[in-house]
């Protein structure tokens, strides 16, 4: 079978649909690994509102595309390098640091995008980013509680949450090189990616963390489907069951 | 809500499904079920749902139980639409609803998830154990004045 996404429009979409699957995925990896149940039970509630989210965003694709593949097809039929997400929710649950850094990366980043999404004038994007904000509202507090936790926590806990963040900030540059497509639906992305820094900042400068300089990578841009050497590893377990048996039902 | 009056009969007949989580309260009284249509010579009905959370694993079973209840009455041809908008809200839970609840050991959402009740002793003096709990809808709470923990309804 070979997805091909013909909208621009669509095109747009599915980064965020991917995006948000994506790291549904590596949160999914989390369930019965936690450092508490509470945190696993935590972590398994967030997977689960970002694989709904990604649900409902690969319908508003499967439509803008006439239907022509299913939400499901979208999700376990491409390759790597047909896949669009932000590299950033790619990175391993290396430790309990990285799972708490990339969420906050991360969280500020949907909570100021789907802010702009939500006066999107395509209805079903405006009203779906509604949604979204009441879900990112307690998943950006349990990634700024865990952040001021860890960041003042031991100088074990510190240490090993600059070190998270130190390598996650690599992937951060490409969040922000919006496209023609993007723009399109993101009326500011200046004021996105300012919000972004200075609430990234406040929140580590609140926890005795810092936001240090990084070496930018010689990697392509996520938005022509490059990704680091763990998108491959993801998708080999995630989309391995429907290849393996293509008439399954669940 | 509003329950709109036309098709009363139908409005009735899906407010007999529970929520398959909380049984206690049903589709009409979550806000689940937003506009019900019979074409005029009844050989259709068309159900608009909206979801609750949109990783709410329920959200296919709303669907099956809708279908189900409607083919139990001989409505075999129905059609179910799901929208986003309006954006599902706790604020669309009425008071009756909300004491429905707490009567059954959930507290109800409240605004800015700011008083927080403890359904058995009724105090408000309680603290939140963490913000995810038993199912996506509810977070952990423990009383401090009868010490008894509990699940609260979150606002959204």
């Amino acid at each position: 079978m070979k997805i091909t996404i013909e909208n621009k429009d669509a095109m747009s979409v599915i980064r965020l649909a991917d995006t948000s699957v994506i790291l549904a995925q590596r949160l999914a990896e989390m369930c019965s690994n936690g450092p508490t149940l509470e945190e696993d039970i935590a972590l398994s509630n967030i997977s689960l509102d970002l694989f709904g989210r990604a649900e409902e965003l690969y319908r508003i694709v499967a439509r803008m595309e006439g239907n022509k593949f299913t939400p499901d097809e979208y999700v376990f039929h491409r390759n790597e390098r047909e896949y669009y997400n932000i590299k950033l929710v790619e990175q391993p649950n290396h430790d309990f640091a990285w799972v708490i850094s990339r969420q906050l990366l991360h969280d500020i980043y949907a909570k100021e995008l789907f802010t702009q999404l939500s006066n999107s004038p395509i209805h079903e994007i405006a009203g779906l980013s509604q949604k979204v904000l009441k879900e990112i509202r307690y998943s950006f507090m349990h990634s700024h509680d865990w952040t001021n936790r860890l960041g003042l926590g031991t100088p074990e806990s510190n240490q090993r949450m600059q070190a998270a963040l130190d390598h996650l900030m690599k992937y951060v540059d490409e969040m922000f090189n919006f496209d023609e497509l993007d723009r399109k639906f993101i009326p500011d992305p200046e004021k996105l990616k300012s919000t972004w820094f200075s609430e990234v900042d406040r929140i580590l400068g609140e926890s005795n963390l810092k936001r240090n300089a990084v070496a930018p990578l010689s990697m392509r841009d996520f938005r022509q489907g490059f990704h680091s050497e763990h998108m491959g590893h993801l998708l080999s377990i995630m989309q391995f069951l429907p290849r393996a048996y293509p008439d399954a039902k669940w | 809500m509003v329950v709109q009056k036309e098709f009363g009969h139908l409005w009735e007949l899906l407010s007999e499904i529970p929520d398959p989580e909380i049984p206690v309260i049903n589709l009409v009284e979550l806000g689940v079920i937003r506009h019900i249509e019979e074409k005029p010579d009844h050989d259709k009905v068309i159900v608009t749902i909206t979801p609750t959370y949109t990783g709410c694993p329920a959200k296919k079973l709303f669907q099956d139980l809708i279908l189900e209840k409607l083919a139990s009455k001989g409505y075999h041809n129905v059609e179910i639409i799901s929208q986003l908008f309006p954006v599902w809200s706790t604020d669309w839970l009425t008071d009756e609803t909300k004491a429905k609840l707490l009567k059954e050991g959930i507290s109800p959402p409240t605004i800015g998830d700011k008083i927080i009740q403890c359904p058995k002793c009724k105090s408000t003096d309680t603290k939140m154990v963490s913000a995810f709990g038993s199912t996506p809808c509810q977070s952990l709470y423990t009383c401090n004045n009868c010490k008894e923990p509990f699940n609260y309804f979150k606002c959204y």
